[in-house]
């Protein structure tokens, strides 16, 4: 039996450079789950349906589940655990829970990362735009509305 | 005590869930954890002929490999003893378990789980539920008539539960009626599909196993594994980290056993992950596809005369819990409704399909679709509007149901009055749009249950219950309850919770009934507490404890606000002598009696314990090129009783209304002709998008519905996912010009309708 490839990789996940050595073929949300050891990121399908595994590589949504965690290397990662500001929540996070966008919140991580990424690239959506910049990003519990909520408010600069 | 209906509600496990720090099944693992995997049966019916894991557990890496010769020979099921761990001889749906495998990674365990050589003697494949009721047809447990069963579950052969509701003479009813209208309604199964797939982790510690899984049922999970794997309820303890939504998919007895016999095989932690394919095809959790046939008589003036219905639902190849939706199919077909004469009967049919179970209000939202639909058709034989052929015939307060329960105070005519206004009935709409109204009713759930609750010496309190948390938020409001009852902060509260081996039993996250029941256990040990409490004000303040008000964190004498005295300080004083502690259940209401009526198969579903009332109008669009719908609107009105948690009760409802949805337009299980699943994936089974979503208004209809939980609560989880699929039927049947009678109603029945 050969011996299997690793590879040896830096990620820089939240500002932090983590030295990993990891099989070619592993995507990426099991190194940050396993590897790295934040579970904040979930999966919820394994083929890019559900959202639940999106983070943030250099600040565009990217669901982890469908990327090879080598290829993640030399780039700016940001996962859930990354959103606080310092020992703040972020708006978002203190909106969600204000607006009641949070259920079970197994889907929450990634829709916010999704928000988070919507809101760099367009600091004041229409209600429609939140919608589809939240698509990607499926909820069983919540029915979408209070979650939209929570991103209009952390729009409009309400925390 | 003052009620806390409070406008800001922030969750105890918000922070948890928003920061990524809260902890799911899946996140947790153990030095030396093993991963499990399942070899599945991949074929709906055959019989085994060949099982063979030696090359299995040749491979480096491999543990153990179990099969059905690994563990006691127990059938289970909570209605019928049907099911085996795994396969015996004989599979019977492509998800069923026949070999488990545990390993050093997933990776190995899953080339074992492949190497294991199993070999089949083909057995015909029953899909068809009405075929299935034929004399002549295949049988799906040929040793049917051995399995032990609940006393009143009425069986014979592929009729796994058979029920049947009789009120007054249905013949002579038709008689009388002056048109009699006929439909037959068909509805696909479909799946909770929570965004969590399972996960489960066991690990023994000399005889005693604790197992981590994402059940919504705690206590019925342990049962399950300590009648399986022959243990006492003590030397089982199931504990259960933030669950990541269930919708019915993760009640009932899963795999906690198995996992639990391949951490004692390998004295290891072991864990085992689903993926979404196995999430859709192996849990005995699928909605249940039916066929609905009705037939209703009515007078030219729209009074009912009659109702006669023949139900046969898919119960999939194990009966689980399915073996009460006969008899609450047959309440739901008969629907809220004043009809003097009533005759249904329900057929729970067994196939080769994967196996029912409870998904959010079972039977409920296909036959309401079912019951709904045909009610509008009844009502345009009579040439009268729906709505107000609904305000006619729809029970009131003081009305006898269909089943012969005389309701006390509910709230059903003022839920069609406020839903109709939520979306401007009546009004003038482009030619592409249309509102539909549907009404809908289900159960509060009276089940025992338990809490304890402490105060420890600074004042700070722990509320330790049985109760789940699945995600609605039941658990979260508990805090209130306990709160208003000792003049405390919700927040001076901590809750312990989703540990059996640390709480007094609960039924679960299921049926709606965390408030109901769990309220009532929280509020009488709490009730205790306070009790404790105004000895010691009294004793503190010289006065009689039955003038002690507790109020704002503090006791003092009524009349006298100024004799006071905090409750961190009683505490302290508690903490040096008798303890704070309360511990509660409170006795569930009973089942409110039935008169003129008999039911056969009779599993307690005739009668309705404080029942929970909706009116769903919604506003849709069709593009009749194409077939595809659009809601554009939903007004939902809902007694529930009274409100305690507004926020979260609107989040219930927001979330039921999206599942109707996509049960009324995309979500459909289909089927290859071997009855195996042909879109188990989130791609080709769709769920509603945020881009899907319509405008949801909602209002709640509060009034005291006799026998309901703490302070007038019914449950309201379910409740919201039972009419919005018939309310939307009935939109597009005013833009199509008749009924689509298959559910789900995708762009394609929708536009073949349209051609016909």
């Amino acid at each position: 039996m050969s011996m299997p490839i690793k590879l040896s990789i830096d990620l820089n996940v939240n500002g932090v450079d983590y030295p990993v050595t990891i099989e070619p073929g592993r995507n990426l949300v099991s190194v940050l789950r396993s590897e790295v050891g934040l579970t904040g990121t979930k999966e919820g399908c394994d083929d890019c349906e559900c959202g639940a595994c999106m983070v943030l590589l250099d600040g565009q949504p990217v669901n982890s589940c469908s990327y090879l965690a080598a290829q993640a290397q030399g780039r700016a990662i940001t996962t859930v655990e990354g959103v606080m500001r310092g020992a703040e929540m972020h708006p978002l996070q203190r909106n969600l829970l204000e607006a009641g966008g949070v259920q079970c919140g197994f889907c929450t991580p990634g829709m916010i990362m999704s928000a988070t990424a919507l809101l760099a690239r367009n600091p004041s959506p229409t209600e429609e735009e939140i919608r589809i910049g939240l698509s990607g990003n499926l909820c069983r519990c919540t029915g979408y509305a209070k979650i939209v909520a929570a991103v209009q408010a952390t729009a409009a600069g309400r925390y | 005590m003052t009620p806390t209906t409070q406008p800001r509600f922030v969750r105890a496990d918000g922070p948890d869930k928003v920061t990524g720090s809260g902890r799911y099944t899946a996140d947790l693992t153990l030095t030396g954890m093993l991963a499990a995997k399942f070899r599945y049966a991949d074929v709906s019916h055959a019989r085994i002929t060949k099982l063979d894991t030696t090359a299995a557990l040749a491979i480096p890496g491999v543990f153990a490999v179990l099969t059905a010769a690994d563990v006691p020979d127990v059938h289970f099921g909570p209605f019928v003893a049907d099911r085996t761990l795994f396969a015996r001889d004989v599979v019977r749906f492509e998800g069923e378990v026949v070999a488990a495998v545990a390993a050093i990674t997933p990776e190995v365990a899953q080339r074992a789980a492949d190497a294991i050589v199993v070999e089949y003697e083909a057995l015909p494949v029953i899909t068809d539920i009405e075929d299935a009721l034929g004399a002549g047809s295949p049988l799906v447990h040929t040793g049917w008539s051995d399995y032990g069963a609940a006393d009143p579950v009425v069986r014979d052969r592929n009729d796994a539960s058979f029920s049947s509701i009789t009120k007054g003479d249905v013949d002579a009813g038709l008689a009388e009626a002056d048109h009699i209208v006929e439909s037959r309604y068909v509805a696909d199964g479909c799946h909770a599909a929570p965004i969590e797939p399972r996960a489960v982790l066991a690990q023994w510690e000399g005889d005693k196993v604790t197992i981590w899984t994402s059940t919504q049922v705690p206590f019925d999970a342990r049962a399950g594994v300590c009648e399986t794997l022959e243990l006492p309820a003590n030397r089982v303890r199931i504990i259960v980290a933030h669950l990541g939504g269930g919708f019915g998919g993760k009640c009932g007895f899963h795999y906690e056993a198995h996992v639990a016999a391949l951490a004692k095989a390998t004295k290891r932690p072991v864990r085992l992950l689903f993926s979404r394919r196995e999430e859709f095809l192996a849990p005995d959790r699928r909605r249940e596809g039916m066929v609905i046939d009705i037939t209703t008589g009515v007078r030219n003036d729209g009074t009912i005369t009659a109702r006669k219905a023949w139900i046969a639902i898919d119960n999939g190849a194990y009966t689980a819990d399915a073996g009460f939706f006969p008899q609450l199919a047959a309440m739901h077909v008969a629907g809220p409704y004043k009809i003097p004469n009533v005759h249904v009967d329900a057929h729970l049919v067994y196939t080769n399909h994967q196996p029912s179970g409870s998904v959010r209000a079972p039977t409920a939202p296909q036959t309401c679709w079912a019951l709904e639909s045909h009610t509008d058709e009844v009502a345009a034989a009579v040439g009268m509007d729906p709505v107000a052929f609904r305000r006619l015939n729809a029970v009131d307060t003081g009305a006898v149901g269909p089943s012969g329960q005389t309701y006390g105070e509910i709230g059903v005519q003022q839920c069609i009055e406020e839903a109709t206004k939520l979306v401007g009935y009546g009004q003038t709409l482009p030619d592409d749009e249309a509102i539909g109204v549907a009404i809908g009713w289900w159960p509060s759930f009276a089940v025992p249950s338990g809490a304890y609750l402490k105060l420890d010496g600074d004042g700070s309190g722990q509320i330790i219950t049985g109760a789940q948390e699945c995600g609605t938020g039941a658990v979260m409001t508990l805090r209130q309850l306990a709160a208003d009852e000792l003049g405390m902060d919700p927040e001076n509260f901590e809750l312990v919770y989703q540990d059996t081996s640390v709480a007094p039993y609960d039924m679960g996250a299921t049926g709606s009934q965390t408030l109901f029941n769990n309220g009532r256990a929280v509020v009488a040990a709490a009730g205790q507490v306070a009790e404790q409490l105004r000895k010691l004000a009294a004793e503190f303040l010289e006065a009689a404890p039955g003038d002690i008000v507790l109020a704002d964190g503090h006791a003092h004498v009524a009349g006298s606000p100024s004799s006071t005295v905090s409750i961190a300080e009683l505490a302290g004083i508690a903490a040096g002598g008798e303890l704070l502690i309360g511990h509660g259940s409170g006795a569930p209401p009973a089942a409110p009696p039935l008169a003129g009526s008999s039911c056969v198969g009779d599993l307690g579903m005739a009668s309705f314990v404080a029942p929970q009332f909706s009116c769903h109008a919604v506003r849709v669009r069709l593009d009749r090129d194409t077939g595809v719908v659009r809601v554009l609107e939903v007004g939902a009105a809902h007694d529930s009783g009274t409100i305690i948690n507004e926020l979260g009760a609107l989040g219930q409802v927001e979330g039921g209304v999206m599942m109707g949805v996509g049960q009324a337009l995309t979500e459909g299980t289909q089927y290859d002709d071997q009855g195996r699943q042909r879109n188990a994936g989130l791609l080709e089974y769709k769920l509603q998008t945020c881009a899907d979503t319509p405008v949801i208004r909602t209002h709640f209809v509060q009034i005291n519905t006799p026998d309901a939980g703490p302070r007038g609560a019914k449950g309201l989880a379910e409740a919201p996912n039972v009419a919005t699929a018939a309310a939307i039927s009935n939109a597009l049947a005013k833009l199509v010009g008749k009924p689509v009678r298959r559910l789900p109603m995708t762009a394609e029945r929708v536009w073949e309708a349209m051609q016909s």
